[in-house]
């Protein structure tokens, strides 16, 4: 599939070819295909003059909970960027110096949230833009900002981690090509930046079941990368020398008509859920309140609690019989 | 200015169509990561360590108008920090006046118990005073992450650049076993050169080994301290300690570490109790026990129990403590180098007196000044840093290790740890348990009686009393 003009209302997906096996026609956001001509396409090659928007999202890394209220307290000198947002400004610098470019951080947030952006202009980030919008905004509103920032700078390339660490909706991305009307390659875990192709990253992602999709993107794109991608480099004595008085330019948010979120796209989203995984159904031939029981396990026979008291070897091989027993171990 | 109204770098702006209004930005450099060089000499001093000695120094560099860097490898300044939980800032009277406006304080100590405890009694000395608990105040508890990073504000705010997750990995030196010229880091290209470093990089102090300063580590000068952070809510602990609600209880406990010479504490922060034991390094090397399960006997104690009862395990944490003060001390200054706070064996482990934070400052302060006195007499050779010494000298800092030098000897002996808590306990016991018909047994008999049954030489406790009130006294 190619991807969406850039401007179009819907947005665009990176072509791309899963790998080993293809992808169900239904899954949503991903390419199907196999890959991309090689060669950028002439109407849109990235030039060495784009520079390159990274995202950062300050976040406490270490927020404390009230076990009786729930509620969430977040503290300025625990808080920072995810390793996913580091490993997007490192790969970010890796681009913008393959391709001759530079990189322009941004940040929707709190006037705390200039932290983050002292840690880019430190590893290397030429310029570091703030809009102050508070801790309110919502993934589509942050989004709006993030490619409103991106269309001032004439910016094709976003980079960006796959999901906040506080259990952010990991919209922000997507949300951020939507507006942009760019290409989008979301929650890559490996990306190659060829010098000779500015504007062009491959990498790979990973897909539900255990399979992978080989993604190629052209500028206009978003990439978002998991934190295990790469970790950022750590910053030169004098880069964090300078980074302290570099200045941060803050701009006030646009507002909610600012940004250009196509209507379709979810405003706000619900709380996390745990990623659904794939049981094996019973026997269909089974009657239904079997199929149910079996589904649930309610009814069935539990093996009785047992305390152990062993050294650690021996322990572990309780545990593994024990969990042989119940079939939770092959 | 909007998002929208962000200009482009300049030399993409000129070209481009459509590109937002707006005076074009310089060029930014290409990548910055490209052209990083450690700037030589930008600094007149480096201050290693942003504990409460490092940022008592920077601050008073600063405002002596010195180019200073305060380097910290924690996060933050305190992120690495900890200690029982008692600060005695008055120091800090002269340097940041009414400094409690605006410190970070849990609780202002109104209370001061010491403990002696045996495997089942208790005896207490228990003072409380109002006036504790009003300016200028005496004691407060405060957290490290928290009292650490409001000093080392005030430090920037005097003008001190603070980096922080950055470790001075060495010296500097003009030449070999020159004068020292600055520190090496762990960053890439992270040599930062300046006048002088003030090593307050704490109790290893790897920098002041390496310039030569410290002999021979003797692990019989360390205590390990370790201890619990216990959640309690407020109402909770100004219950059971009897306080108001900024009102805070510091209980010192001797006789809870078994065989290993130490002691205990118990600390009042807002809504939880700090608790632990300080316990000699050797010792506790050869006793096949964990401090944990020290603080866990301190904490099933009768007479601790109560107090901490329900308390949740929020952290916990421990530290080495330099507890031979005055004569584990290193030289205090080198050619281009001082050495200030735990990394100058500063600390006040004095039995009833375990003060490190004052002292930290105190030290700190002082190195602060002979720095940008050096500094500004351009003379940074040992002679010239001299002045360090003097100003501890003059001050409570020297004077206090002078005067207690004798005391950890003394506290962590054998009969101070164990037999005499247990005779002071069994004399009180003796003295309060009512025995009729048979009459009261006179004081001097009963001391006697006890005396005896301990197995303590009068010989002994006499020399003991003696060497006490030649310490103490
Ligand atoms: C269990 C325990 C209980 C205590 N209780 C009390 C008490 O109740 N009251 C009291 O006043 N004192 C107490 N003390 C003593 C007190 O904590 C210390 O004396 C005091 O913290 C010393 O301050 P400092 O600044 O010298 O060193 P530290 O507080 O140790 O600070 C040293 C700083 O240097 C940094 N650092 C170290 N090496 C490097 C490097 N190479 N590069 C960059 N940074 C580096 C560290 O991260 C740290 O921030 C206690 C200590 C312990 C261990």
């Amino acid at each position: 599939m190619s991807a969406a003009p850039p401007g179009s209302d819907r947005p665009g997906t990176a072509t791309g070819s899963h790998e080993p096996a293809s992808p169900s026609p239904d899954h949503p956001g991903t390419a199907t295909g196999s890959h991309a001509p090689a060669s950028p396409s002439p109407d849109h090659p990235g030039t060495a003059l784009d520079p390159i928007v990274v995202c950062r999202r300050w976040v406490d890394l270490r927020p404390s909970v009230d076990p009786l209220t729930g509620a969430v307290e977040s503290d300025p000198r625990t808080s920072g960027a995810s390793a996913a947002d580091d490993a997007a400004l490192e790969w970010a610098l890796q681009a913008a110096e393959a391709w001759g470019t530079s990189v322009v951080a941004v940040t929707v947030g709190p006037t705390g949230s200039q932290a983050v952006l002292r840690d880019a202009l430190a590893a290397g980030a030429a310029r570091a833009i703030q809009v102050d919008l508070g801790s309110s905004g919502d993934a589509a509103s942050v989004a709006a900002e993030i490619a409103a920032v991106a269309r001032a700078l004439s910016a094709r390339m976003v980079l960006c981690g796959d999901m906040g660490v506080d259990r952010g909706s990991g919209a922000v991305p997507a949300l951020v090509a939507a507006a942009m009307g760019a290409r989008q390659a979301l929650g890559l875990v490996d990306l190659t930046i060829d010098p000779a192709e500015p504007g062009v990253v491959t990498g790979w992602r990973r897909l539900d079941g255990g399979r992978r999709q080989h993604l190629r993107a052209q500028a206009p794109f978003v990439a978002s990368v998991e934190g295990a991608s790469i970790r950022l480099r750590r910053a030169s004595l004098a880069g964090v020398l300078r980074s302290g008085g570099a200045p941060i330019e803050v701009v006030a948010a646009t507002g909610p008509t600012g940004g250009r979120v196509p209507s379709w796209m979810p405003a706000s989203t619900g709380p996390g859920r745990p990623r659904t995984h794939v049981v094996d159904g019973p026997d269909p031939h089974e009657p239904a309140w079997r199929r149910v029981t079996l589904l649930t396990g309610s009814g069935a026979d539990r093996p009785a609690l047992r305390v152990v008291h062993a050294e650690p070897v021996d322990a572990a091989h309780q545990l593994i019989a024990a969990l042989a027993d119940w079939g939770e171990w092959e | 200015m909007t998002a929208a109204d962000v200009t482009r770098p300049a030399a993409d702006a000129a070209g481009a169509a459509g590109a937002p209004p707006g005076p074009p930005l310089p060029a930014p450099a290409a990548n910055a990561a490209a052209d990083n060089h450690a700037p030589a000499g930008d600094f007149d001093a480096v201050v290693v360590g942003a504990g409460p000695a490092g940022s008592a120094a920077a601050l008073v560099l600063a405002r002596s108008g010195q180019r200073v860097c305060l380097l910290e490898r924690g996060p933050y300044p305190g992120s690495k920090n900890m200690y029982g939980g008692v600060v005695y800032p008055r120091i800090l009277d002269g340097l940041l006046p009414e400094w409690w406006e605006d410190a970070p304080v849990q609780r202002w100590v109104t209370r001061r118990a010491t403990m002696t405890l045996t495997d089942d009694q208790a005896l207490t000395i228990d003072f409380r005073t109002e006036s504790w608990g009003r300016p200028p105040y005496n004691g407060a508890t405060a957290l490290r992450p928290e009292f650490d990073a409001w000093l080392a504000a005030k430090a920037v705010d005097a003008g001190a650049v603070l980096v922080t997750s950055t470790t001075a990995t060495g010296l500097l030196r003009d030449g070999p076993g020159g004068a020292v010229t600055g520190v090496s880091t762990d960053r890439p290209d992270g040599d930062l050169r300046a006048g002088i470093v003030v090593a307050c990089d704490g109790v290893n102090s790897f920098l002041a080994k390496q310039a030569g300063l410290h002999g021979p580590v003797d692990p019989a000068n360390y205590t390990l301290g370790a201890k619990e952070v216990l959640a309690v809510p407020a109402r909770t602990i100004e219950e059971r300690f009897g306080l108001g609600p900024n009102q805070g209880a510091d209980f010192e406990i001797i006789g809870c570490t078994g065989a290993i010479p130490g002691g205990g504490f118990l600390y009042t922060n807002r809504d939880s109790l700090a608790v632990g034991v300080v316990l000699h390094l050797p010792a506790l090397a050869t006793a096949g026990v964990r401090p944990e399960e020290l603080i866990a006997g301190l904490k099933a104690h009768p007479a601790v129990a109560p107090l901490v009862a329900g308390g949740e395990l929020v952290e916990y944490s421990a530290h080495l403590i330099p507890e031979g003060g005055y004569d584990m001390m290193p030289a205090l200054a080198g050619a281009g180098i001082l050495v200030a706070g735990d990394a100058a064996a500063m600390c006040l482990a004095a039995g009833i007196w375990l003060e490190g934070v004052n002292f930290a400052i105190a030290s700190g302060m002082a190195a602060g000044e002979a720095a940008a006195a050096a500094l500004a007499a351009n003379d940074v050779s040992e002679q010239g840093l001299a002045g360090y010494r003097r100003r501890l000298q003059d001050g409570f800092v020297l004077q206090d290790h002078r005067r207690l030098r004798h005391a950890p000897h003394l506290l962590l002996s054998e009969r101070v740890q164990r037999r005499y808590p247990q005779l002071a306990c069994d004399i009180v016991e003796d003295l309060f348990t009512v025995t009729n018909p048979e009459p009261k047994p006179g004081m001097r008999r009963l001391v006697r009686r006890q005396v005896t049954a301990s197995g303590v030489r009068l010989r002994d406790l006499a020399a003991d009393t003696w060497r006490a009130l030649r310490t103490f006294g």
